[in-house]
């Protein structure tokens, strides 16, 4: 399958009441310090719109985003170039991505311990109308990869996997997970620690 | 199949697949070396792929500059322009028409290839942004595939036909323009005549000549619709106006002829561009525009030229086909108009329908403005939207030079439901066309010449004034702001009540955003006329001014007195004495909030240049010498003001010579005050050096100058000492920049030898 723009977005958990605009410092912060192991470019307020990309840290790769789409909150990462291996070795790449954010933003002094994200609760969605459109096809084709990323982050649990039928909208399936494991518990899964 | 190219082949226009597979093609050669830089760059602008901010491949932090190291590391496509860099991809929709399946493709696009947002900008295009170019080819074919076009979006080309929005459904229309509009798009794009431009070329269509409408005064061409009884039969046509623009120095255009038939548009438009591309300036880009050539010949002169032209133009069959289906380029409502039940108890719906609603001329039905913060729209909004287009107006959708979108032929029975529908996707917010509507450029958030926070500030504006807005006077409510990032005017800020654009000044040896405070423009009358620019205030005071400007105006107008002539007859030393209240900057030890900008919160200095003196400012003399030159230059809007051009022109003239003292003065003390000497040695010393050389913009500043200065028939009318004010204005600006250019150069050379390796800012 040649297919590279992946994402995945973790919700966040209740009680998170951080005003958007509060993430652009932390964000340019990162780029300061380099915090993340790859090339960041800008940030980019969107935190005007209704249930949009919220604040987005742009990265070469990919972009990361306190995305609000659908009406929930999350962490988004979704990769725009393409990057080495298979589909699956993509999938696990881009969702430590997603994870090492979620986890650096829960511990991030500024909010003092004031955003969560729910262990249990993710989305995967593939950017590419052309190679993955939002059917069944997809979603048998994309399964091994994304059983593979579920086997790694909930070893023997099982996990309930819901495609979202809107055709016009891009290939995403919603992930309910048996239990609620801390996004560190998980960083540490997916790396193999 | 498992290319777009593949996938769309038989739905493109042959056409429009051929230029996008030549495109791609360029690429391709340009990642091989084989093509010139310059030639590539210009080659992407006419694809409307344009620049966006850090693709030189250096970013301020906020705590040093840093050098972006993208993986395709010594390919660029542009003179110092990343290849990797995102940019941004502008989308030209004629006369802001768009269908509900165009709406689904641009939202397909946006959320696979830039950032989920379409931005609406202000001439009725959206604009993606952080697209990488590699991505365009496809891009531009899913666009092709439902009838969009990307060519000659950018560069040296006719830009989007832009046309009154509500054309077609207007009270006060003499005819509907849009079949015009979409004639001279489909005219001009690709044709020969138009290719050998010097700069851009902006055309606009008006409807009518009272209301804003098509904004035809701030256009290179623009045409007025008009009828005239010729031979006993009434005859459609247009008042056509050439040499308009915002830019720099706005200009407003002049008429070229007062009536042109209706078969008859085409072929002068395209005179009007052999004229142009054949005497416009092309080495000098400040002067290229249309609007210097019309200056430069006078328009009667022009309108010979343009006459002469017209005769030899081979005959085209173009011309005058598309009118034989004018009659048929009607509107097709989705629904029978009905009038509303009632007016509805909710106060929510109420209020939207106060600002956001429009009656058409056809009976029982409404246009509706869809307000978009900032002209942004999400790509699942987008989606929604066109769903509820296909449910309520069909294809009958535009965007708005307001950074809006336009529903129109809407059942005024259905308007309830409407808004219950925009409210489930977060796009019922009243107050459109009001002060809470406030548009802007993109300015630092994206664009390359960007000089403050556009939208930062114009996000601010909104959000408090809307906290506000159910209580204000509707005097109040009524105006227009509108947000610029730079002197480029990209927000049509000269059009606006209270207008602003980016500037820098330095404080303490620290760069610190300001916004020059533009006032009193007129939207209505197709931009009927300017704002004057008063002074400048920190960007973080602007809230506080718009709050102090309109108590003012509340407190101290006439009966009915609008807020344009309000600032017409006020004082302008008042007016100027509020700007100076606002104006102090505390230093950064009390009050870091100043050194930076809305929304952004990295420090707005450009390098740690040093530290304020506890015990006092040392202030040199080039600081007096342009405080002097803003000086004089406000005395020239006084003059202005009071109608003596001539001494409005000779002063903003010495206001000039003012500043180039004073840089002058910093090499050479004893300068004198002889205007022929100032001119060689600030030429000698500051222009032919480079050290007053815009990164952008170039000699342009100083070349108002010089051209001021060897003016030797100079003529003393309104038009030209206007003009010569915003020169002045912004050669004094130009000053200010070379001179903080100076000081940062100095602190670096001396900070240079103890520097370290930046390390890791702390959290």
């Amino acid at each position: 399958m040649n297919l590279h723009r992946l994402g995945v977005k973790f919700f966040a958990g209740d009680g998170a009441t951080i005003a958007l605009p509060e993430f652009l410092p932390v964000f340019h912060r990162w780029i300061q310090q380099s915090v993340l192991d790859e090339l960041l470019l800008d940030v980019a307020d969107y935190s005007h719109v209704h249930a949009g990309p919220g604040v987005l840290l742009v990265a070469h790769e990919g972009n990361y985003s306190v995305d609000e789409t659908g009406n929930r909150r999350g962490l988004a990462y979704y990769a725009k170039h393409p990057q080495s291996g298979d589909v699956a070795a993509m999938l696990l790449a881009i969702c430590a991505k997603t994870l090492r954010a979620c986890h650096l933003l829960e511990r991030e002094p500024t909010f003092a311990g004031k955003v969560k994200f729910s262990g249990d609760q993710l989305q995967i969605f593939a950017n590419d109308r052309l190679n993955a459109p939002n059917t069944e096809a997809t979603a048998t084709a994309l399964r091994p990869a994304i059983d593979g990323l579920l086997a790694k982050l909930y070893p023997g649990g099982k996990c309930e996997v819901v495609r979202v039928p809107d055709a016009k909208e891009r290939f995403t399936v919603n992930v309910k997970a048996p239990a609620d494991v801390p996004v560190g518990e998980l960083l540490k899964r997916i790396r193999g620690e | 199949m498992n290319t777009w190219k593949q996938v769309l082949s038989d739905r493109m226009p042959a056409a429009w697949a051929e230029e996008i597979d030549v495109f791609e093609t360029q690429i391709a050669l340009k990642k091989q070396g084989k093509v010139d830089d310059k030639l590539f760059a210009e080659t992407r602008l006419r694809r409307g792929i344009y620049g966006q901010r850090y693709d030189n491949g250096q970013r301020h932090d906020g705590k040093a500059q840093r050098t972006l190291t993208f993986p395709s590391a010594g390919l660029l496509k542009g003179t110092d322009t990343r290849w990797d860099a995102p940019g941004m991809q502008r989308i030209k929709l004629p006369w802001g028409g768009m269908t509900p399946e165009q709406m689904d493709a641009l939202a397909d696009v946006a959320e696979e290839y830039s950032d989920a947002i379409c931005h609406v900008t202000t001439r009725q295009d959206i604009q993606l942004h952080f697209v990488h170019i590699e991505d365009t080819p496809d891009l531009m074919r899913r666009l092709a595939a439902v009838g969009i076009t990307t060519r000659e979006a950018c560069g040296n080309s006719v830009r989007n036909v832009t046309a009154c929005p509500i054309a077609g459904v207007c009270r006060d229309q003499t005819f509907d323009i849009t079949p015009y509009a979409d004639a001279c798009f489909r005219f001009l794009l690709g044709h020969p005549d138009v290719q050998d431009f010097g700069r851009k070329f902006k055309i606009a269509f008006s409807g009518c000549r009272e209301n804003a409408c098509g904004l035809v005064t701030m256009h290179d061409m623009g045409f007025i619709a008009a009828i005239r009884e010729i031979d006993g039969a009434m005859k459609r046509g247009f008042e056509v106006r050439v040499g308009g623009g915002l830019g720099a120095v706005p200009y407003e255009a002049k008429v070229l002829e007062e009536f042109v038939p209706e078969e008859e548009i085409l072929p002068l438009t395209q005179a009007v561009s052999r004229v142009y591309a054949r005497l416009g300036e092309k080495r000098n880009r400040a002067r290229a525009r249309i609007k210097f050539l019309v200056d430069r010949l006078g328009i009667e002169e022009f309108r010979r030229l343009v006459r002469e032209e017209r005769k030899v133009i081979p005959h085209d069959d173009r011309w005058t086909d598309y009118i034989q289906d004018v009659p048929r380029f009607v509107d097709e409502p989705l629904k029978a108009g009905k009038a509303a039940a009632s007016a509805g108890a909710d106060p929510a719906y109420q209020a939207w329908r106060s600002t956001n609603v429009y009656r058409q001329r056809q009976e029982g039905y409404a246009a509706v403005t869809v307000t978009l913060p900032l002209g942004d729209i999400t790509c699942w909004q987008m989606r929604e939207l066109a769903e509820i287009a296909r449910r309520y107006v069909g294809d009958n959708v535009r965007t708005t030079v307001e950074q809006n979108i336009l529903l129109r032929w809407m059942a005024e029975a259905d308007l309830p439901a409407l808004f219950a529908e925009l409210l489930r996707i977060g796009l019922a917010e009243p107050g459109a066309g009001t002060v809470v509507d406030v548009t802007a450029c993109p300015g630092t958030d994206t664009c390359k010449l960007g000089i403050a926070s556009s939208r930062g500030l114009a996000g601010e504006l909104r959000q408090r004034l809307a906290a506000r807005f159910a209580t204000m006077d509707q005097s109040v409510k009524d105006l227009r702001i509108k947000v610029s990032g730079c002197f480029n005017s990209c927000s049509q800020h000269h059009l606006a009540d209270l207008g602003f654009y980016g500037v820098s000044r330095k404080t303490g040896g620290r760069t610190v955003p300001h916004f020059r405070v533009v006032l009193g423009g007129q939207w209505q009358n197709n931009a009927g006329s300017y704002g004057i620019a008063i002074g400048v205030v920190p960007s973080k005071r602007v809230p506080d001014l718009v709050d102090e400007l309109t108590a003012k105006y509340l407190a101290e107008r006439n009966k009915g007195e609008s807020f344009r002539t309000f600032i017409e007859r006020s004082d302008k030393k008042e007016l100027k004495a509020v700007l100076d209240k606002l104006a102090v900057v505390p230093p950064y030890e009390l009050d870091r909030s100043y050194y930076s900008d809305w929304r952004d919160p990295r420090e707005f200095t450009l390098d740690d240049i040093g530290t304020g003196e506890c015990a006092g400012e040392v202030v040199s003399m080039i600081d007096f010498d342009l405080q002097a030159a803003e000086r004089q230059y406000f005395e020239a809007q006084l003059h202005f003001n009071d109608g003596d051009f001539r001494k409005a022109d000779e002063t903003a003239y010495r206001a000039m010579l003012q500043a180039a003292k004073g840089l002058v003065r910093t090499q050479f003390q004893d300068i004198g005050d002889q205007p022929d000497r100032i001119v060689a040695e600030f030429r000698g010393r500051f222009v032919e050096t480079g050290l007053f050389r815009d990164k952008y913009a170039g000699t342009k500043f100083a070349e108002y100058l010089f051209h001021r200065h060897e003016d030797r028939q100079r003529r003393f009318d309104r038009d030209h000492a206007r003009h010569l004010l915003e020169e002045s204005q912004l050669f004094i600006e130009a000053a200010h920049a070379c001179h903080a250019g100076m000081l940062e150069r100095a602190a670096a050379a001396k900070a240079k030898p103890a520097r370290e390796p930046a390390a890791p800012a702390p959290a």
